[in-house]
């Protein structure tokens, strides 16, 4: 009779796992359907690298004739990397901060006690603030095309680039979301806001490298930004190829493992500790 | 004959009073405000803290923009020292706006308003106490840019000009960030007043000059106002055979757009408060 009833290990691990990527899809839904449902927190991740772009090329239009900068249309065709890569920095916070509120109002402690598999939670709000990095990246390409920001691989290299900007995203995302696991604070993540802001000014987000000197020139080689930021760029600017795509595609995709497998530590510990 | 002493006395007396009572409770203002500073320094860094990233970042970034024909400078760190210190003065006068948005929601505001006390004193103290923070950041903004490679062309007068027209700055970013705390008088207008300032500052001269500028920002930094002010603080930093080196010519502008905005901001300031009181 027993052995009738029992379900047999191998249906139980497939419906846990179906059970898990359902979770997943109502947690990731129910994340990027708050980023659309709170304006006011998104759209300066939007309106400020843009603002940033339209300054940057009335300031440094000039600047494109100097030696060592790439060969370009216009300043904005080369700040456009930098633009995708600022937006998607800052929004990724947005939806970190938002994982750490779900901690601080014990909505992240309900779902601990409902049947969710625990990876849901982290996997579901990273899934939100992935496609919110597809989707700015997106905008950014489409408000700065118009103005001389060329993308010089055409379609394909636009859509290898949302790719980029969504895995910078989940990149981004998922270390800011250690940081929430990890604290449990809102205020906390948004205080890592100005290392990013400091991470973005020493890198070639708005110069290349090569104009740089000395230990500044150093800095911005070492700094994960620049190599995010070069792969991206080098879609805008050198044409669809593998190796620009690949560089657009596996350096984010690389650093996006590790923080995943970073913030799944951070998860375990934080369950742990409960 | 007495009588008449006294009748002629009065007045003079009450305008003195006043005087001293306005200058007393300014001075309190000043003295709680410098305690503040010392006992939340966590307030107090960023204000430091981001007018040194801003000159590190931006000199290092776009050092290669003084190769551009006609830059005014040869050192990238002297075209970008006065911009973070201006940076840095003006949310520390902003940060003003902040710090009354706090006193007027956790009722403090309530209790000075209450107190037979000027009310030109609660605008006065707290823009002097700002003076003296700008004064200690413009000082470390001065040792770290030497450090980095800031050297001055027109000697003493260099550091002058530059903490002038970040006191400037301070005063108009104070009077414009008491306004807005003082008309929307919670949190709401944090953000109305950063980015003002935010966009007034970049608007301008704040990271080329105006011959290197192309299209639109060129024609809105002509008339923005803060371009004079950065004339000023930058007259003694560019290159003594540069136009905009210190002359008078290169300076009143600057202590004009000072006058007349920190005027308009402090009027609209003190007309704020007058509204709560009424």
């Amino acid at each position: 009779m027993t052995d009738v009833v029992a379900t047999p290990p191998t249906l139980i691990a497939e419906h846990s796992i179906a059970a898990a990527f359902r979770q997943t899809i109502a947690l990731a839904k129910r994340s990027t359907l708050e980023l659309f449902r709170q304006p006011a927190l998104v759209v300066p991740s939007i309106i400020f690298p843009l603002f940033f772009a339209f300054l940057g090329n009335s300031s440094f239009g000039r600047t494109t004739s100097l030696p060592g900068f790439p060969k370009v249309n216009s300043y904005l065709q080369f700040q456009l990397a930098g633009t995708i890569t600022q937006g998607v920095l800052f929004g990724s916070v947005t939806g970190a901060a938002a994982l750490a509120t779900d901690i601080e109002n014990g909505f992240f402690y309900r779902l601990l006690a409902a049947p969710t598999a625990r990876t849901s939670i982290l996997f579901g709000r990273l899934a939100g603030s992935t496609l919110f990095g597809a989707l700015e990246t997106a905008v950014f390409v489409l408000v700065l095309l118009p103005f001389g920001a060329d993308v010089s691989a055409g379609l394909p290299g636009i859509i290898a680039m949302i790719l980029s900007g969504a895995l910078i995203a989940l990149a981004v995302g998922a270390l800011m979301s250690s940081v929430a696991l990890k604290t449990g604070s809102a205020e906390a993540v948004q205080g890592t806001f100005p290392l990013l802001f400091i991470l973005l000014f020493f890198s070639s987000a708005f110069f290349p490298r090569e104009t740089m000197s000395g230990s500044y020139k150093t800095i911005a080689g070492i700094n994960p930004i620049s190599h995010l930021v070069e792969g991206l760029r080098a879609l805008s600017l050198e044409g669809f190829s593998i190796s620009a795509t690949a560089r657009a595609i596996l350096v984010p995709l690389a650093i996006a493992v590790a923080a995943l497998l970073v913030a799944n530590r951070q998860l375990q510990m934080r369950l742990r500790a409960n | 004959m007495n009588t008449n002493a006294t009748a002629t006395r009065a007045p003079m007396l009450t305008a003195f009073d006043l005087r001293s009572t306005t200058g007393r409770s300014s001075w309190q203002l000043v003295k709680r405000g410098l305690i503040n500073t010392r006992r939340l320094p966590s307030a107090f860094f960023p204000a430091l803290a981001m007018p040194i990233f801003n000159m590190i970042s931006f000199s290092g970034t776009f050092f290669a923009l003084t190769k551009l024909p006609g830059f005014p400078t040869d050192r990238s760190v002297n075209w970008f020292m006065p911009l973070g210190l201006a940076m840095g003065s003006a949310f520390s006068g902003v940060g003003l706006g902040f710090s009354l948005i706090r006193d007027l929601e956790n009722g403090f505001f309530d209790r000075l308003r209450m107190s037979p006390t000027s009310r030109i004193s609660l605008i006065v103290g707290p823009v002097l106490a700002t003076w003296i923070r700008v004064t200690l950041i413009a000082v470390m903004v001065f040792v770290a840019g030497t450090l980095l490679g800031a050297r001055p062309t027109a000697g003493v007068m260099s550091y002058i000009c530059s903490w002038v027209a970040a006191i400037g700055i301070s005063t108009i970013g104070a009077g414009w960030g008491l306004a807005l705390a003082f008309r929307f008088q919670d949190m709401r207008g944090a953000a109305v007043m950063q980015l003002s300032i935010f966009l007034a500052m970049f608007l301008s001269t704040a990271q080329v000059p105006l011959n290197v500028m192309t299209g639109w920002l060129h024609t809105a930094a002509r008339i923005n106002p803060v371009t004079n002010i950065f004339r000023l603080a930058r007259a003694g930093w560019v290159n003594a055979d540069d136009p905009g080196h210190l002359s008078w010519q290169n300076a009143y502008g600057g202590l004009i757009a000072i006058f007349v905005l920190s005027a308009l901001t402090l009027v609209f300031a003190l007309r704020s408060l007058q509204k709560i009181d009424n």
